[in-house]
């Protein structure tokens, strides 16, 4: 959806030929007026270029938001402008991210002519110019002359001169070059999963290690495998670590036990790791029986650290991907952790330590696999406090991610299922592999700071061992130079390794106007990625300094933004009884207000540490798509909603209206829906008509239906049919491995707690922290000079 | 020669060797800005020198509490207090995750160290010319 949008407004951008392209600057009043929050999905402001900005008139020619885009589409020309502006000036790249049906795949150019400046290192794409009858090109981001490659008009396939205009390079803004051997080390490298299981007795108790096993054993297919060359290879870990020996030519498996947890080595150099194909039915056998082989264990314990030390000797030569299934918290051998959560602590500036790492091994080995091309994905399983701000460091610096499932416990299925379905998922995802990112700017620009998960390793050059799907990055820009050119360039870079052993090129290229106007700047704003940008800078904030710091930042940003606009660009003075901004910068408090309450940055003495740092991790890694919803939750009506909602329409399932996130809205006899992308909410109101009981889920009243975790039935009635296929389009339609739980919360009579963390969504109305988002307004206006 | 100008000629040599270590620190950090290093070699060389950096200045500051010369001790103390500080909060090694990030404040710090150690390298070899006077 969001990508056709982006494809329409390119579409858009390239008609408007006229010249009178200036987005219009409407201003609008905020306070009184609730927000729009269907304008959430609006596309951003269209990226207005001069007229023939793009050699050839390809609707592709400039990327889409889906895959970058700026926190302005109008570059400001000098600093001072900037700095006057008080926007905030980044990028937000997806450059990985997963195709939706509809969605066009990335054109690739096979034939290894790939044409860059000799200068600035830039590819050839669709805003150089040619000069000189076509044998040259020039760099548009440096403006010197490079040579045209001589095979660049040649199709190599048919032997025989090709049209230039037709090349991929020419006509899309995002597009994968195959790389030749000057782009590689070595040679490619094949997939490799190395799976790290915790199999001490918590961890089989939950149903964590079977779940997980059987999870491994049905996806076997689905692993990215196309060559042949996919690796596995199998470590379980209690107080000892047990290494599997696969040999394709034994039908069983063997164990092998290393009980040094100090000087950790490899019990036999071979077997360990092996070809997935090859040894197919070996690694079938244990899989099928690792769900049984520990269930008797009373081993408490567990040896983390050494077991991904062992790891790390066993696929560094490699490199490729470490997968820990964690259930209980590392307290033996290097990297040891304690349960070190205190609640008193929470709420408090002393919070932001037990936000911050407590081991440096985790942080030291992730630097190490970054080396040697080794990433660590985390699942982290725990029914107590599992020590997710430590753990998560392995991911953060290697490219992974870290899932997280509070109190997993395998006996409940709907706990089975999130984490089978999001495992499952994650291990069907193609991956990239071995990879390096940059983002070259025309002159004058320069990339500052970097969010997300990687290692940076120059200046500019961010590492990743793998890409994962859907991972965003957030990078600041700052302006060295004034700008003199009517238009600027952003291209990213993304050097990889594919599953299938390619070596290749990804390039990512937006071209954006200069203005020296700051109403032009305002009106280009996109809020989404400014909020997007303001979130993985208030997360850095909370790390290296308290919770409290990032929630003033982010304060005083607004604050600031909204003070220009009315000094700047309404040139109002005093005191005013309105709050005003532009209209594509109206959701921005809102949004903003959403951050404040989160879970990750609240004030709240009440949230376990495990849940704060498993939200920066989401915060800091999710594309806006997911992003959004998840500081701004969708709500739906669904007791008086359209009859054809939840009915195929032309673009698939209809969705409800989406409503204002204020307990206004919450009637009596109401039954609603809400979901950020992770959980998902049914609300019913204490008056709900027994009929709707009996439709959604099958009891005669109120009074018979349990609040809690559920899996939704699916009955005969075109009111359940229709609540279903509102969810199963909410699970589906964004870009990630997630499969949000499905709670029933009851305005009276369930349980307290979930109905408090229900209204903790509401974020438009006051809590006794924070204020409701009319407050916040008044409050804005208050401090706007 | 007495105790003290003995004391002010192996500070002003402790003095040039800080001076040289820091002077080293500012080349690698450049160096690390124009990618000719990279950050986790950075770390690993730089990491070396920190604590016996830390130690020689404690050690020299202590020398001069116990010898009495309260100027020279009184313009130590500081810098001594401010690394005693920075190792209970475990902040004081370079992180080779965080070295871009922060690496305005450390060559700041840097910068700052290089004139501190110029300026005392001066002060300790005027005293130590002083005494030595003295003695002819
Ligand atoms: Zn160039």
């Amino acid at each position: 959806m969001n990508a056709s949008m982006g494809g329409l407004t390119n579409q858009l951008n390239n008609m408007n030929l006229g010249g009178h392209s200036q987005t219009q600057l409407i201003t609008v009043n905020l306070i009184g007026v609730p927000p729009n929050v269907g304008d959430l999905d609006a596309p951003p402001p269209l990226i207005n270029l001069p007229p023939n900005s793009s050699v050839t008139q390809s609707d592709k020619a400039n990327c889409e938001p889906s895959y970058k885009r700026c926190t302005f589409n109008s570059v400001p020309s000098t600093a001072s402008l900037l700095s006057k502006s008080r926007l905030p000036f980044g990028l937000i790249i997806t450059p990985y991210r997963s195709l939706k049906e509809g969605d066009d795949p990335v054109p690739v150019v096979t034939d290894t002519v790939i044409a860059r400046c000799r200068r600035c290192r830039t590819y050839i794409n669709p805003f150089v110019t040619f000069v000189e009858g076509g044998q040259k090109w020039r760099c548009n981001l440096c403006f010197l002359s490079n040579e045209v490659p001589s095979q660049f008009d040649w199709d190599l396939q048919t032997s025989q001169q090709a049209n230039r205009w037709n090349r991929a390079e020419l006509n899309h803004a995002v597009v994968e070059f195959v790389a030749p051997t000057e782009y590689m080390v070595r040679p490619p490298q094949p997939p490799v999963y190395l799976f790290v299981i915790d199999v001490s007795f918590p961890a089989v108790q939950s149903g964590a290690v079977a779940t997980a096993a059987k999870t491994i054993l049905e996806s076997l297919d689905r692993i990215p495998n196309e060559e042949n060359r996919t690796k596995v290879g199998f470590i379980t870990v209690d107080t000892s670590l047990h290494f599997y020996s696969l040999n394709s030519n034994s039908s069983e498996p063997q164990m092998l036990v290393v009980s040094d947890l100090e000087d950790v080595f490899l019990p036999q150099p071979d077997d360990l790791l092996v070809n997935l194909t090859e040894a197919r039915s070996v690694v079938e056998s244990l899989l099928s029986h690792l769900g049984d082989m520990f269930k008797d264990t009373h081993t408490v314990g567990n040896a983390l650290g050494s077991a991904l030390l062992a790891g790390f000797k066993l696929i560094s030569s490699i490199g490729g991907k470490i997968v820990v299934l964690q259930s209980s918290l590392p307290n033996i051998g290097p990297g040891q952790l304690k349960a070190r959560e205190d609640s008193k602590a929470l709420g408090t500036p002393k919070e932001s330590a037990l936000l911050q790492s407590a081991e440096p091994f985790y942080k030291k080995f992730a630097v190490d696999c970054s080396r040697s091309q080794v990433c660590v994905d985390m699942f982290l399983l725990g029914s107590q406090y599992s020590d997710v701000a430590t753990l998560s460091c392995c991911p953060r610096y290697t490219g992974g991610q870290t899932y997280f499932y509070p109190a997993f416990n395998a006996g409940r299925s709907e706990d089975a299922l999130k984490f089978a379905h999001e495992f499952a998922e994650f291990l069907a995802s193609p991956i990239a592999l071995e990879a390096v990112m940059r983002v070259r700017a025309s002159k004058g620009l320069r990339m500052t700071s970097f969010y997300g998960n990687f290692f940076v390793r120059q200046t500019d050059l961010l590492a990743l061992p793998n890409v994962s799907r859907d991972h965003s990055y957030a990078i600041e820009v700052s302006i060295e130079e004034n700008i003199t050119t009517p238009t600027v360039c952003f291209q990213t870079a993304l050097l990889h390794t594919t599953c299938f052993g390619e070596r290749r090129i990804r390039v990512l290229t937006l071209s954006l106007p200069v203005t020296n106007s700051i109403s032009e700047l305002y009106s280009s704003a996109d809020q989404i990625a400014i909020s997007t940008l303001l979130a993985n800078k208030a997360v850095e904030r909370s790390l290296s300094s308290k919770l409290e710091d990032a929630r003033d930042a982010l304060t005083n940003k607004l604050i600031d933004i909204l003070g220009v606009y009315k000094s700047a660009i309404t040139g109002s003075q005093g005191a005013s009884p309105q709050l005003q901004s532009c209209d594509n910068l109206k959701l921005l408090p809102l949004l903003a207000l959403g951050l404040l309450k989160h879970v990750g940055l609240r004030a709240s003495s009440q949230i376990p540490t495990d849940l704060r740092s498993y939200a920066m991790c989401l915060l800091t890694t999710m594309p806006s798509q997911l992003l959004i919803p998840y500081i701004h939750p969708r709500f739906y009506s669904l007791h008086n909603m359209p009859v054809d909602a939840g009915t195929y329409g032309p673009d698939g399932i209809i969705m409800p209206p989406p409503l204002n996130l204020s307990s206004e809205k919450l009637e009596r006899h109401g039954a609603y829906l809400l979901e950020d992308g992770q959980n998902i909410f049914i609300w019913l109101g204490r008056q709900v008509v027994p009929q709707l009981c009996m439709d959604l889920l099958n009891v005669r009243s109120y009074e018979e239906v349990h609040s809690g975790k559920v899996t939704l039935l699916q009955l005969d009635n075109p009111f359940s049919q229709q609540v279903n296929a509102i969810i199963g389009k909410t699970r589906e339609s964004r870009r990630g491995v997630y499969y949000p739980h499905l709670y029933i919360v009851k305005e009276d009579g369930g349980d307290p707690s979930l109905r408090l963390w229900f209204l903790s969504h509401i974020i438009e109305d006051r809590t006794d922290t924070v204020m409701s988002y009319q407050q916040w307004l008044g409050h804005l206006k208050d401090k706007v000079k | 020669m007495p105790g003290e100008a003995l004391l002010f000629l192996f500070g002003t040599i402790m003095a040039a060797a800080l001076l040289f270590m820091m002077v080293f620190f500012t080349i690698m950090f450049s160096d690390l800005e124009c990618d000719y290093i990279n950050p986790i070699d950075l770390c690993n060389k730089l990491n070396q020198f920190v604590l016996p950096e830390m130690l020689a200045h404690a050690f020299l500051g202590f020398a001069f509490f116990i010898n009495g010369s309260w100027i020279a001790f009184a313009i130590n103390a500081p810098l001594v207090a401010f690394n005693v500080q920075k190792i209970s909060n475990n902040r004081h090694m370079y992180d080779a995750t965080e070295i871009f990030r922060t690496l305005g404040q450390h060559k700041k710090e840097c910068f700052i160290k290089l004139g501190f150690y110029l300026i005392c390298f001066f002060y300790y070899l005027y005293r130590y010319d002083k005494l030595h006077k003295a003695i002819i």
